[in-house]
């Protein structure tokens, strides 16, 4: 048996070290963008001060990460009496572990040019995993994985507000994972496959990126990608104000630094899927070409364009945490239910109807204008769905107290509150009140 | 008590039904009983550890375990966290346990190459429903449980039935691979392990069936390509299947108008009650 590995296994294994240390590097420097932006919206300065250790050069405040990881790797692993040992210390292994998991089948690039290295599939792929079929299922049945560590992080901890944020977190993810997977089932529809580099390669050959093609699911599986990173109007399962930390209130030092990773993570990837599913991936008209075949400037313009395309949505993701409230919990349960639901069922039959009468509709009015065609319909259907579901969904996001009671009723409730407590007796009156 | 002493005693068979005897005390012992002591937990690992390398061997001797070594540990992750499923105690552990064994099976399935049906396992049940079972189970806090909601029914019977039905299992499937000997050893086709997965969803007792369908796809040539898988799948569950998926489909759709339907019944009726009544 030959126990050297294989040329394969060797790039994948290049590849795992790349992917992990960028992304590591990512989410530590994403949480300065982050800071960054948050000052820059509130007019602070922001952090701005630490730059070369032992020196006094500042470079913007670019040495924070590095102070803030150190900082939070010494601090203390302190662990509260009266948790579950073994689910306490699991929950953050397995959240990262998943979170890192997905971006096997995710890719991160176009291809590379031949390298000539026997054992190698001649373009090298920028994917750790060329082999899967369902990539887009892998990365949901991964994030449903990560449910397990919010979940069981809260459990675990045997206190209240992590239990209420584990809670949240989970009716949330489970929620909100329904209106994602119809956002996503047109652009399988559309593009026939499961796997993201070939959604990727036939939105470069149209030059038609979904998102033109495909409004309504763009929206729907843009909020439904907010909602599964926990991102601001969906950040329910940690809101500060009113659950301490929710699912990690009871994290220190190492496993808590676990846990913020991996929520950063889970906004990598879903400004990875936005991109690569609704944005054309690495794709740009004029720009990158469409072929296979390509050279080391368009393998690196492409690597190039897709990253910039990543980070200009996960810079909306940051302002949009800076520009919209949070909702309230029955909100968000409406929002998912009642409008992201029956959003996500048009988007899916409009673009079904669509790809299985494209052929007629070519051979009908031409192909040039059978594209518009089937552009224009998706785009009709969107505005149409929007404004029935703007017009006939408005309690879902009012902020008026939901009366249970007529208000007439509550004067006759309070008589009769008065009435029983002078006769305590008959009734708690507790009970009575809280009717 | 089991078929393999009617039949010609060889080693293997003894073997299996020493190891079904073992399982079925291990289980027993080990299922949450109330008079349950740490003795008595401990003889039941060590019984479902002999147990266990008993079914392990067996398997060898009729030439069912294959050589690969991920395939051995995730089948074993997943028989192992099936057992710990039903012996503990606390419902929020069973439920991981299950978790682990889903893992487990979606392993398998993927070691055999049925991609789609490995990642949909892990989509729909660890995913969704576990996530549920999870959801209910921490909010029912099990330290306010009765006691008779912590032991198991009928250990004994349950123990003895589970421990049977697998050496059966074990048995057919050895005799199965026994006779058209490389279908198990080597790695088999996509479209056997489609098949394979197939077959415990069918109703495994009834072993007709099981041979059948795990023969009749290879048969049909198991040449179902790589990019197809999905699509072979797809067309077969919306093709011949069709009429099954679609009274499953009103069957999930009547019990959800169903349970809205008990759920909202309470204040519903008593809001309308009281605007009928002004």
């Amino acid at each position: 048996m030959n126990l050297l590995p294989s040329a394969a296994t060797l790039a994948a294994l290049v590849k795992i070290g790349l992917l992990v240390g960028g992304l590591m590097t990512a989410a530590a420097y994403l949480v300065l963008l982050e800071r960054w932006i948050a000052a820059w919206v509130q007019d602070r300065r922001g952090p701005n001060r630490v730059g070369i250790p032992l020196t006094k050069i500042r470079l913007f405040g670019l040495g924070q990460p590095l102070a803030d990881g150190l900082k939070i790797i010494l601090k203390e692993d302190f662990t509260p009496s009266g948790v579950d040992r073994v689910l306490y210390n699991a929950a953050p292994l397995v959240i990262l572990a998943a979170s890192l998991a997905i971006f096997a089948a995710i890719p991160f690039g176009s291809v590379l040019p031949p390298l000539g290295i026997p054992g190698l599939p001649d373009p090298v792929p920028f994917l750790v995993a060329p082999g899967l079929d369902v990539g887009v299922l892998w990365v949901f049945a991964l994030s449903s994985i990560a449910v397990y560590g919010v979940l069981l992080g809260g459990w675990a901890s045997n206190n209240k507000y992590g239990f209420l944020g584990g809670l949240r977190s989970s009716a949330q993810l489970v929620a909100y994972e329904i209106p994602l997977g119809l956002g996503l089932l047109g652009v399988v529809l559309a593009a026939g496959s499961l796997r993201l580099d070939t959604i990727m390669n036939a939105q470069a050959e149209t030059g038609v990126w979904y998102a033109f093609a495909q409004p309504l699911g763009f929206i729907v599986f843009m909020v439904a990608s907010f909602a599964e990173a926990a991102r601001l109007p969906f950040d329910l399962p940690e809101a500060e104000q009113e659950l301490v930390g929710g699912y990690h209130t009871e994290y220190s030092g190492i496993k808590l630094l676990l846990f913020l990773v991996a929520e950063f993570l889970h906004m990598i990837t879903a400004a990875f899927l936005i991109v690569i599913l609704f944005l054309g991936g690495w794709h740009l008209w004029g720009v990158t070409g469409s072929s296979q075949e390509i050279g080391w400037i368009q393998a690196l313009l492409r690597f190039g364009i897709l990253s910039g395309k990543i980070l200009g949505v996960i810079v909306f993701f940051m302002l949009v945490r800076w520009s919209w409230p949070r909702f309230r919990f029955d909100q968000l349960m409406n929002l998912a239910w009642k409008v992201m639901l029956p959003l996500g069922l048009v988007n899916l039959v409009t673009v079904a109807a669509v790809e299985e009468f494209r052929p007629q509709l070519v051979t009908a009015l031409g192909p040039g204008f059978a594209g518009a065609v089937a552009i224009a319909l998706p785009w009709i259907a969107c505005l149409a769905g929007w404004l029935v579901a703007g017009v006939f969904t408005p309690s879902g996001t009012d902020n008026t107290p939901i009366l249970t009671h007529d208000p007439l009723d509550i004067e006759r409730e309070m008589a009769e509150h008065e009435r029983l407590e002078r006769a305590p007796h008959d009734v708690s009156p507790t009970l009575a009140g809280s009717r | 008590m089991d078929p393999v002493s009617t039949a010609t005693v060889s080693p293997s068979g003894l073997l299996l039904a020493g190891s079904v005897a073992a399982l079925a005390a291990s289980l027993w012992l080990l299922l949450p009983k109330a008079s349950d002591t740490v003795a008595s937990r401990r003889l039941g690992f060590l019984l479902g550890a002999v147990a266990l390398v008993g079914f392990a061997a067996t398997g060898r001797s009729l030439g069912c375990v294959g050589e690969d070594a991920v395939f051995l540990t995730v089948a074993g992750i997943a028989v192992i966290s099936g057992l710990a499923t039903i012996v503990t105690r606390s419902p929020v552990y069973s439920a991981i346990w299950f978790a682990m064994t889903l893992a487990g099976v979606s392993g398998v399935l993927l070691v055999l190459g049925a991609q789609f049906l490995g990642v949909a396992t892990i989509v729909v049940y660890a995913g969704a429903i576990l996530v549920m079972f999870l959801f209910v189970l921490m909010l029912a806090q099990p330290s306010g449980m009765a006691p008779y909601d912590r032991v198991s029914n009928e250990p004994m019977l349950a123990a003895a039935a589970g421990a049977v039905l697998l050496g059966l299992l074990t048995l057919s499937i050895g005799r199965l691979s026994a006779a058209e000997p490389p279908a198990c050893c080597r790695m088999p086709s996509r479209a056997q392990a489609l098949a394979a997965a197939a077959a415990p969803a069918d109703g495994a007792a009834t072993k007709d069936d099981e041979s059948t369908t795990l023969i009749a796809p290879a048969m049909a040539g198991g040449d179902t390509g790589d990019a197809n898988e999905v699509a072979h799948l797809g067309a077969e569950l919306f093709g011949r299947h069709l009429f099954a998926v679609e009274v499953a489909g009103v069957l999930l759709l009547v019990a959800l108008v169903g349970a809205i339907a008990v759920v909202s019944r309470g204040e519903a009726t008593e809001t309308d009650h009281r605007r009928e009544g002004r």
